[in-house]
């Protein structure tokens, strides 16, 4: 691993998105998030090694450490690939300060699964998948010796890295305004800790075909459909807790969305935003179409060029303002990490993220099973969930830092109400 | 194989149901096994990550500590201001360095235990000073205060609502608690009673009054918070 590079090693400032999340860490917590890919046979760990040799090479701006400048954190290639790690009974577990100076990211190799959990400064979720895909596919190329076409996301693994791979997207999309950061605070959900660091994993799994059926009675798309799933549980699980109507809070859900789909670019880092629909409890009931239609017309109304432009505006205008740039890092740390406890988390009630139906060339399709995607719990409040579609099932992860999967239990029960069949999985059978 | 209580349908892995940990067991149906999707007996080795920190901080206090040491002794060869530093010293370690050993610090252990640490403190100043104002002023004005801090404290951790009439309530029993601050000073220091306590119990019992009207009446609230809001 500390072999002596032949080059000097390749380094990229972080990029606008990335720069909150060294600042917001704890010492208990900090934002990382999982993909994995569970194939038909046992994993060979030195064919993997081998392939992860090769993908280290080619993506340098995920296969990466993160080290601190005097103003800035900074991303540097590894000059060798990590260790591969055996898996522990939860995903995700704490990735310290000091791992994160050596790697930022981890391979994680369980049976026939390959995981890899990355810290999200080096890269959001469409970046990261088509670093596991490529990785995945370098794997089965040397065990199986076949030949997999560059298409779907897999590239070239022998080119050296293109520079639009490696571009902070943000600031050249900046639009000429920016959009006001004034928003409601949202639901805080709770419950008894889970004091030993344990993360509950619980995977829904539904058949695509059926879900897309009925996404499309109400005339709505897969994300949309599951967000108001989601947001309708959420209701019913604040109505359970807070029968007084006049109490309750608003329900929001942040839902990234990809700006690639926006906006000319190819970078392998992060380049999303999000939009947080949101119900308020105390105007009344909600049917399951009004949820649709609130968050349809709020993805409809935010996610095009202009709005995302003023949002990005926003953002690069504070890191470009010259006075912030000055600040010693140590001074922006404790700043940001201040607004991020203050603000950051406040605004939605947890994150909904969809990955989208995950495609391969089908050369390699007979060698998977399925993907995962599992979200970091939040810093102060106990849910995420992650999902993506592989095949002919969507697989719904949910994750928690709380003893009891009450927000689980309305979820499928909705899913239930709808007439949906649901096949759910977890990380906690000897508990 | 599906839960007998909420009805999900469990995968093969699942021994309970993860939704509502009713075990899966019928006597009649062979139970299908399946590999469980992660281990289930590895866990990280739990390291506190601030460890290395918190004991960086307590050499932060002892560097001082031992240079007041030196410095009292080799003045005079005896030690003066010693104590007072090392009290001071202790009391900041209590109230600022020492939740930081605990990944959950409950403010309704650590404020009695501060408010025990300044009466300590303030016992010692009175023995070195050769004072006699410890046990018929200081303890009792601190034991108060600490009692008031603590049931104040206590409330809004585990309440959780009802600030208002919690801050209201410990506002008016920081104005009653001055006409006993008076008493005392006056009983222990001999001065004449003046009276003055009255001014600060009457402003503290208003403005409790009104934090607890605001909590009463919801249309007060919302028109200040209507004109307040910034």
């Amino acid at each position: 691993m500390a072999k002596k590079p032949s080059m000097p090693l390749r380094w990229v400032r972080l990029d606008n998105a990335a720069k909150i999340y060294p600042a917001a860490r704890r010492n208990n917590w900090s934002n990382v998030f999982r993909q994995s890919v569970t194939l038909a046979d046992d994993v060979d760990t030195d064919v993997l090694k081998s392939a992860l040799e090769v993908a280290v090479k080619r993506f340098p701006s995920i296969a990466a450490r993160l080290r601190k400048g005097v103003f800035w954190y900074y991303l540097e290639q590894m000059a060798a690939a990590p260790d591969i790690r055996e898996e522990y009974s939860y995903p995700l577990t704490h990735m310290s300060r000091g791992e994160m100076r050596k790697c930022a990211f981890r391979v994680i190799v369980f049976r026939n699964r390959i995981a890899v959990e990355f810290f999200h400064s080096l890269t959001d979720g469409t970046g990261a998948l088509i670093f596991l895909k490529n990785l995945v596919a370098e794997y089965l190329e040397q065990k199986y010796s076949i030949s997999i076409p560059l298409e779907d996301g897999i590239l070239d693994r022998k080119a050296p890295p293109k520079e639009e791979e490696l571009e902070d997207c943000f600031p050249k999309n900046a639009g000429p305004v920016p959009a006001s950061r004034k928003d409601t605070d949202a639901w805080h959900m709770s419950g008894e800790p889970q004091r030993d660091g344990f993360l509950h994993l619980t995977c829904f799994k539904v058949s695509v075909e059926e879900a897309l059926a009925m996404a499309h009675n109400y005339h709505v798309t897969m994300t949309v459909f599951m967000s108001a799933v989601m947001m309708k549980a959420l209701l019913n699980l604040q109505n359970e807790k807070n029968p007084n109507a006049r109490r309750r809070k608003r329900i929001k859900l942040l839902i990234p969305v990809n700006l690639r789909q926006l906006f000319p670019c190819s970078t392998l880092r992060n380049f999303a935003m999000y939009t947080v629909p949101e119900l308020d409890p105390r105007l009344g009931e909600y049917t399951f179409e009004e949820i649709c239609a609130v968050i349809k017309h709020k993805i409809g109304a935010e996610f095009t060029p202009k709005h995302m432009g003023s949002v990005i505006a926003t953002n690069v205008g504070d890191e470009q303002n010259p006075l912030v740039r000055l600040i010693p890092l140590p001074i922006k740390n404790l700043v940001m990490k201040a607004i991020f406890d203050s603000v950051g988390e406040k605004k939605s009630c947890l994150t909904l993220s969809n990955l989208g139906q995950v495609k391969v060339p089908e050369a390699m399709a007979s060698y998977i099973r399925r993907f995962d995607f599992i979200l970091g719990v939040q810093a102060a409040a106990p849910y995420n969930c992650g999902m993506l579609s592989y095949g002919d099932t969507i697989y719904i992860n949910f994750i928690r830092d709380i003893k009891d999967a009450e927000l689980e239990r309305h979820f499928f029960a909705v899913l239930q109400e709808l007439g949906l069949s649901v096949t759910v999985e977890s990380n906690e059978n000897e508990r | 194989m599906y839960c007998v209580n909420c009805g999900v349908k469990l995968a093969d892995t699942e021994k309970k149901c993860p939704l509502c940990n009713t075990v899966v067991c019928h006597p009649d149906v062979k139970q299908p096994t399946a590999q469980p999707l992660y281990p289930s007996d590895k866990l990280p080795v739990s390291r506190s990550g601030s460890r290395g920190l918190n004991g960086a901080v307590i050499f932060l206090f002892v560097i001082p500590l031992l240079v007041c040491f030196f410095a009292d002794r080799s003045l005079d060869g005896v030690l003066d201001w010693f104590g007072y530093v090392a009290g001071a010293l202790v009391m900041l370690y209590v109230a600022f360095a020492l939740p930081m050993w605990f990944a959950r610090p409950n403010p309704v252990i650590f404020v009695p235990c501060n408010f025990a640490t300044l009466a300590l403190y303030l016992l010692y100043i009175n023995w070195a000073s050769g004072g006699n104002w410890f046990w018929s002023f200081a303890l009792p004005v601190v034991g108060i205060m600490c009692l008031i801090v603590s049931a104040v404290v206590t409330l809004l951790y585990y309440l959780r609502r009802g600030t208002l009439y919690i801050l209201g309530g410990a506002f008016i029993a920081l104005g009653a608690f001055m006409l006993l601050v008076e008493y005392l000073m006056n009983l222990t220091f001999s001065l004449p009673a003046l009276g003055w306590a009255v001014y600060p119990l009457l402003v503290l019992a208003l403005f409790g009054g009104l934090l607890i009207y605001l909590g009463i009446n919801r249309p007060a609230r919302e028109i200040l918070e209507r004109k307040l809001f910034f």
